[in-house]
C-alpha cells in the first residue's frame, strides 16, 4: 500500500531552526510555533488532528518517526509514504519571498536528515517558494539527485492559478527531475492568496473546508489545461491532493463543453481537456465524499473520467478527516483496489519510491 | 430518394448577403460563401442543439502553441449559438467528430447558385 499524504509535524522547533541559516534564524524563532507561516482564519472548531493520537514533541501528533511508524506505516502495512509536512505547506503564501525561500530550503534539509535518512519507507516532497518561481525551480534542481524526494509540493492557495506562465520554471524543473508536482489543497484565503471561489471570504471553517480547498484544486486543474502547460512540459505529471473528487466529472464535462465553443481562445488545446487530464493528472482519494447511499453512482461518474487509473490512495494522517485505508479499500469496487491502493502511485512516482520491482 | 439540382439564388445575392437559405424536401439548406472555396451548401440545422447553423460566421480556424495565436489556413462555419466549428466540406464538427451536419453539392452556373438536394 502506498500512502500519498502523511503530514509529519515539526515537533522540536529548535531542531528545525538548526537548519535555518544564522542570518534568518532569529526572525523565524521570534515567530513562535507557526514559524512565520500564514495561519488559518478559519480554525477547525475542535482541533485539526485526530483526538485519539499520541501527542508527541511540540504538542503535536505525528511529530516523530516513531509515531508515524506506529500509527501509519506499521499498522497499515504501508510500503511507501509521501511526507507532505504541515505548516510549511503555506510557505508560498508568505509575503516575504526571501524568508519563504529560506524556510523551504531549511524544511527540505530537515526532512532529508531527520526523516528520510531514518525511515526508508518514507519519501519526501520538496517544498518550494512559489512566489519566486526561479528560486523554486532552483530548489527543485538542488535536490533532484536525491532519490528520497519523490514530488514537488505546491499549495492550493496561490496568487494566480498555476497555469500562469510565471510558474512554468517550477513545472519544468519538476519534469527535468523526473518527479510529479503535487498540489495540495490548503492556504486558500491566507497570506498572499485570495479566497478561492470568487465569492469572497467564507465565515466558517465548514464553508472553507467544503469549497475553499476544493475550488482551488478545480482552478489549478482548469488553468494548467487551458494554458497548455502539459504541452509546454510534455513529461509533466500533476497530483491534485485533497480537493475532493465528486465534482471532477462535472468540471471536466463543463470544460469539454466550453472548449468546443471557445477553443479559439486557447487554440493550443488541441484535444478534449478531459483527455489531457487523463494523461497527465492524478488525484488523491482523501477525503472521499460520503454519498448518502449513492456510492455506485459515484463510481460510475468517476469511471466516466478515467477512474480507477487517475486515483491514488491518501490517508491524510494525522488530520481529523483522515480516511482509514482498510475502510476506504473496503468501500472501493474490488476491481479498483489494487490500482488505487498501490499501482497508480507506484507508476506516478516511479523509481523514486524505492519499491522493489514486482517479480 | 432521387436528388435534383435546385436554383437557390443569384451569385450576386449570395455575395451581397453572405448566406442564402432554401428549403428542399422539407429541409432547410443554406449556402454560405467561403472566401477561398466559393459557395458551400450545408444543412441549416446544427446537430448539437438545432441552431440555424448558416446564420453563423465563416472564419479561419485558430491554432498555435501555448501562448501563440496563429491561423491554421482552414475555414470553418462557426455555429451562431454555442460556437462549435464545422468543416464546410464534410460538415463534421472539428472538435466532436460524432457531430455532423449534412452537406450538399453546389455549383454556380450562368450566375445562378445551384444546390443538389
Amino acid at each position: 500500500m502506498i500512502d500519498c499524504d502523511i503530514h509529519n509535524q515539526i515537533g522540536d522547533l529548535e531542531e528545525f531552526l538548526g537548519y535555518v541559516s544564522p542570518g534568518q534564524r532569529e526572525w523565524f524563532r521570534a515567530q513562535g510555533a507557526m514559524l512565520g507561516q500564514p495561519d488559518y482564519l478559519w480554525p477547525h472548531p475542535l482541533g485539526w488532528h485526530r483526538d485519539e493520537l499520541e501527542i508527541g514533541p511540540g504538542g503535536e501528533p505525528g511529530s516523530t518517526i516513531e509515531l508515524i511508524q506506529r500509527e501509519v506505516l506499521d499498522v497499515h502495512a504501508v510500503d511507501a509514504g509521501l511526507l507532505t509536512g504541515d505548516i510549511g505547506a503555506t510557505v508560498s503564501l508568505m509575503p516575504n519571498p526571501y524568508r519563504a525561500a529560506e524556510f523551504a530550503r531549511a524544511h527540505n534539509d530537515w526532512l532529508a536528515e531527520r526523516w528520510l535518512a531514518v525511515e526508508p519507507r518514507l519519501r519526501g516532497s520538496i517544498l518550494v517558494p512559489a512566489q519566486d518561481p526561479p528560486a523554486a525551480a532552483a530548489e527543485v534542481l538542488r535536490l533532484a539527485d536525491d532519490p528520497r524526494f519523490a514530488a514537488v509540493l505546491l499549495v492550493g492557495g496561490s496568487e494566480r492559478p498555476y497555469g500562469e506562465p510565471r510558474y512554468l520554471p517550477i513545472f519544468e524543473a519538476a519534469a527535468e527531475a523526473g518527479m510529479p508536482v503535487a498540489i495540495h489543497s490548503g492556504g486558500e484565503g491566507l497570506g498572499l492568496s485570495p479566497s478561492s471561489g470568487g465569492a469572497g471570504a467564507p465565515s466558517f471553517y465548514i464553508e472553507w473546508h467544503t469549497l475553499g480547498s476544493g475550488c482551488s484544486i478545480m482552478a489549478h486543474l482548469v488553468s494548467l489545461i487551458c494554458h497548455g502547460t502539459f504541452e509546454r512540459v510534455p513529461g509533466l505529471k500533476v497530483l491534485l491532493m485533497e480537493g475532493g473528487l465528486a465534482w471532477l466529472p462535472g468540471v471536466l464535462w463543463r470544460l469539454d463543453t466550453n472548449w468546443r465553443g471557445l477553443r479559439a481562445e486557447v487554440p493550443w488545446v488541441d484535444r478534449l481537456p478531459s483527455e489531457i487530464m487523463r494523461e497527465h493528472v492524478r488525484f488523491t482519494t482523501q477525503p472521499l465524499e460520503h454519498t448518502n447511499g449513492h456510492d455506485a453512482l459515484l463510481w460510475e461518474m468517476l469511471a466516466a473520467v478515467g477512474a480507477p487509473d487517475i486515483l491514488c490512495f491518501s490517508s491524510d494522517y494525522p488530520h481529523w478527516d483522515f480516511d482509514p485505508p482498510d475502510r476506504l479499500m473496503a468501500r472501493l469496487p474490488a476491481a479498483w483496489r489494487e490500482a488505487i491502493m498501490h499501482d497508480n502511485a507506484a507508476e506516478l512516482f516511479g523509481p523514486r519510491l524505492g519499491l522493489k520491482a514486482a517479480v | 430518394m432521387s436528388r435534383s439540382w435546385h436554383d437557390v439564388a443569384s451569385l450576386e445575392q449570395l455575395e451581397r448577403e453572405g448566406v442564402v437559405v432554401t428549403r428542399v424536401a422539407g429541409r432547410e439548406i443554406g449556402v454560405v460563401l467561403d472566401p477561398e472555396g466559393g459557395p458551400r451548401a450545408i444543412r441549416n440545422r446544427c446537430p448539437h442543439m438545432g441552431a440555424p447553423l448558416c446564420r453563423g460566421s465563416v472564419r479561419e480556424r485558430e491554432t498555435g502553441s501555448p501562448g501563440r495565436y496563429e491561423l491554421d489556413g482552414t475555414r470553418v462555419l462557426h455555429c451562431p449559438w454555442h460556437g462549435w466549428e464545422f468543416d464546410l466540406e464534410s460538415g463534421v464538427c472539428r472538435d466532436d467528430t460524432a457531430m455532423r451536419a449534412a452537406v450538399y453539392p453546389v455549383r454556380v452556373e450562368a450566375g445562378r447558385v445551384l444546390v443538389e438536394g
